[in-house]
């Protein structure tokens, strides 16, 4: 029994380092002053120093493509959420015509891949001259945030008592009233946890954000950070300081919620 | 009583939006202003190109090509006729052409500190701009374009009203007991903001042509999308409202609920998919759009020019694709179902550590993973190379040999898979109850047995749909592919949706590369309904 346990820690912890070491390596990159690429074997810089991120932050519009992302994930998530309430609602309560052709297009829309959609948007966001604009990727970003945001609530609406609702009408709410003044005040942890995963995909988003922007004070974070692994030089130190600038808060917001995520991707399904 | 005190919200709200489109109006006009010096300017320097004489000569021309323009007012071209070698800031200019005749000959004073003013002394109304080239050359001529000054908020405001009427039509839908009596209201409203989007959706084309100018996208084109994404709400929300009631009664409230998401959708969606459907038949060339018909599709599909089993071929390209999400889902599913089945040992020691750490890969953003590993696998810097060099091997060129490429490819996709899978498992695993295995146990089932007879059948319901979505992911991987391999060598590790892109965007072939899209389409959706046919199996 000893020995099982000692081969199942040794299996884990060995699997742990393969896990966190490419993360570490970030990390470590970060904090080095240099921009090639950690080489050693063990992720621990030699020099501790910041000037990475001074670079970062002093660069012309880091500030403006840091409001950018902020502007384009915030408005995706409020599109998303708005639009789909009422619906998650109905998908969830009323049973009527088109209801399992309604489910199975809105999960069919979240399996394609984003790129297929890109041509046509590619073209209707050019020809309405929004690109490098955050109007015309936030059009972009909700074709997938409305799909996962009726999927995602559909599920927790799916999980609330109906007995609730019936005795609301039974005092005399209307059915409005009872979704207004019952249902979305129960349900405000699930709005807020699916906001937040719409939020964080559309702040992680790269390859429209690459193809829609082109000019630098329209990029997006992502873009930017792509940006300094170039095809024959990368600044690798620029890259691992502006990488942990944009995921350190997605993880610490991905790790206080990924309880939730499971139960609401298997349920509908998300598109990567 | 009732219906006076329902008015002072409606005016507010209709206040609201008034004083809305105002400042909309207000930041339109700036950017108008913006947008028309853009567009002066490069008109300016397209016409600069033809050298002083042709524009002296041609001025008239030129300067009726400037006019037929919708986009601008009037025009002139300047030429300067005497330049002070003592004093350079100063330059008399003459004007040789201009779209109203008698200004033309007009002598002017210019300096150069403030090319703005030559304008304010053409005395051209609105948006000016002059290419500086000219007069920096010395002897020379500048055209001065103007622009209208363009007005947004007319279209905002009708589509204001649009809204403010849908919204009465969609809580009128809403309500319990429906009232015909807003409809009148509804149907006014409807009208006034069409007739408002009409008159100003014009206008917005024109100040769109920023981008027409540079892209040199059909600006009529560009109106009529335009006019559609505009119009089609409120079209739609207007036969909605004829209709006394949507459906059967008892459905109407429920197609009311799910109104928003769709008209969300189908304006974001279904138009941009079926205007890509359309695409597909469709061949540009030199910005000639031409429709060819399935020949798009045929040359993909026979594969035309190369062999079966080249890269680049289709069938070459689907072939790896589907190997690349097989063999992906597969180590996905073994490694996270171990790691789970071994995590879920409630004696082990470090559990929730060990959990936490194994989770790291899901959270970091795929695209930082991939270009992370895709460093590690350099050639000459790269982490791999070192290690294998430190234990006296050679150093592998990872991406010029195809089975190499993927080799990287299928490591860094693992590696940000996993946890998905093991997270699921874990979550699923905890809901088997205990007693089961104790009964296996007094059964004599061996601890295999116990796995395949226990664990496998009650974990099936939570992992198929877990594997059905895993595959879409990886079918769809374009990060990976895009940023680690990018389909070296030769795009042989290209899956379908990378080399759809490469065509539409390093290509520019975008009706060729919508046909590869329709095909991707396609094979996705008959795996849908084999995976829909699966799991409704699996429910029964």
């Amino acid at each position: 029994m000893r020995l099982r346990d000692l081969v199942v820690h040794a299996g884990l912890v060995a699997t742990s380092l393969l896990t966190l070491f490419p993360a570490l390596w970030v990390v470590s990159m970060a904090f080095r002053p240099s921009q090639s690429f950690d080489t050693s074997l063990l992720p621990i810089p030699e020099v501790i120093s910041l000037d990475n991120f001074r670079d970062l932050f002093s660069r012309p519009h880091f500030f403006r493509q840091l409001g950018n992302s902020l502007l384009v994930a915030g408005l995706t998530t409020a599109i998303g959420v708005m639009f789909s309430c009422t619906a998650a609602y109905a998908f969830s309560r009323f049973r009527f015509p088109g209801r399992r052709a309604g489910l199975l297009a809105l999960l069919v829309t979240q399996m394609f891949p984003g790129t297929l959609m890109l041509i046509p948007l590619y073209a209707l966001i050019e020809s309405l001259g929004l690109l490098n604009r955050s109007a015309g990727l936030v059009l972009v970003y909700s074709t997938t945030a409305i799909p996962f945001c009726v999927w995602n609530l559909k599920g927790y609406f799916d999980t609330l008592p109906r007995e609730l609702e019936e005795s609301a009408m039974m005092d005399g709410a209307g059915p409005f009233v009872v979704f207004w003044r019952i249902v979305l005040p129960l349900s405000r942890p699930a709005i807020a946890v699916t906001a937040l995963f719409s939020f964080l995909t559309a702040w992680n988003e790269f390859i429209l954000a690459a193809t829609f922007l082109s000019e630098e004070q329209a990029y997006t974070l992502p873009v930017t950070v792509q940006s300094f692994v170039g095809a024959f030089s990368t600044e690798w130190g620029h890259f691992a300081a502006g990488a942990l600038v944009v995921s350190l808060p997605v993880m610490a917001v991905f790790f206080a919620l990924q309880r939730h995520l499971v139960g609401g991707l298997t349920a509908g399904g998300v598109k990567g | 009583m009732k219906n006076v005190a329902a008015l002072g919200p409606c005016l507010a709200v209709i206040f609201a939006t008034a004083f809305g489109a105002m400042v909309v109006d207000r930041y339109a006009s700036h950017r108008a202003l913006e947008n028309g010096q853009a567009f002066a300017l490069h008109l300016a320097a397209y016409l600069a190109q033809e050298g002083d004489v042709a524009i002296a000569q041609e001025g008239d021309v030129a300067i009726a090509q400037l006019r037929a323009h919708p986009a601008v007012q009037s025009a002139a071209l300047v030429k300067v006729v005497a330049a002070d070698a003592r004093y350079p800031f100063l330059r008399r200019l003459e004007v040789v052409a201009h779209t109203d005749p008698s200004r033309v000959g007009t002598r002017l004073l210019a300096s150069s500190e403030d090319d703005k003013r030559v304008a304010d002394l053409v005395h051209i109304g609105g948006v000016t701009a002059l290419s500086d080239r000219r007069f920096q050359a010395g002897v020379g001529s500048a055209v001065v374009t103007s622009m209208p000054i363009t007005r947004v908020g007319l279209p905002v405001f009708g589509l204001a009203i649009g809204a403010l009427a849908a919204l009465l039509f969609w809580l009128d839908l809403v309500r319990k007991q429906p009232t015909s009596r807003v409809r009148p209201l509804i149907g006014a409203l409807l009208c006034v903001g069409t007739l408002f989007t009409l008159l100003g959706w014009r206008i917005v084309a024109i100040d769109r042509l920023e981008g027409a100018a540079r892209s040199t996208a059909d600006p009529i084109a560009a109106t009529f999308l335009l006019a559609v994404v505009v119009l089609l709400p409120l079209v739609g929300t207007g036969v909605l409202g004829s209709m006394r009631g949507v459906g059967p009664s008892p459905h109407r409230r429920a197609y009311a609920y799910v109104a928003p998401a769709l008209v969300g959708l189908s304006l974001l969606v279904v138009l941009p998919f079926l205007f890509g459907v359309a695409l597909a038949f469709t061949s540009e060339v030199d910005g000639q759009t031409t429709f060819v018909g399935l020949d798009h599709f045929i040359h993909i599909l026979s594969s035309t020019g190369r062999r079966l089993t080249e890269p680049l071929s289709f069938y070459f390209t689907a072939a790896v694709t589907i190997a690349w999400t097989g063999i992906n889902v597969a180590l996905h599913l073994a490694i996270g179902l171990a790691l789970a089945l071994v995590l879920s040992d409630p004696l082990l020691r470090f559990r929730g550590l060990y959990r936490v750490i194994l989770i790291v890969p899901w959270a970091v953003p795929s695209y930082i993973t991939a270009l992370v590993w895709k460093g590690m696998f350099n050639q000459q810097y790269g982490l791999i190379n070192h290690l294998l060099l430190k234990f006296g091997l050679e150093p592998v060129a990872w991406f010029s040999g195809f089975f190499t490429a993927f080799v990287a490819n299928v490591t860094t996709n693992t590696w940000l898979g996993f946890p998905f899978m093991m997270v699921t498992a874990l979550g699923a695993l905890q809901s088997i109850p205990k007693d089961l295995y104790e009964a296996a146990r007094i059964d004599g089932a061996s601890a295999w047995q116990q796995f395949r007879h226990v664990t496998l059948p009650l974990l099936r319901p939570a992992l198929i749909p877990a594997v059905l979505l895993g595959t879409v992911w990886t079918f769809n991987m374009f990060n990976v592919i895009y940023l680690v391999s990018g389909g070296a060598p030769n795009h042989a590790t290209d899956i379908l949706v990378t080399e759809a892109y490469r065509w539409a965007f390093e290509q520019d072939r975008y009706g060729y590369a919508a046909a590869y899209s329709v095909l991707i389409f396609l094979l996705l959706l008959v795996w849908g309904l084999f995976a829909q046919r699966l799991t409704r199996a699996d429910e029964s």
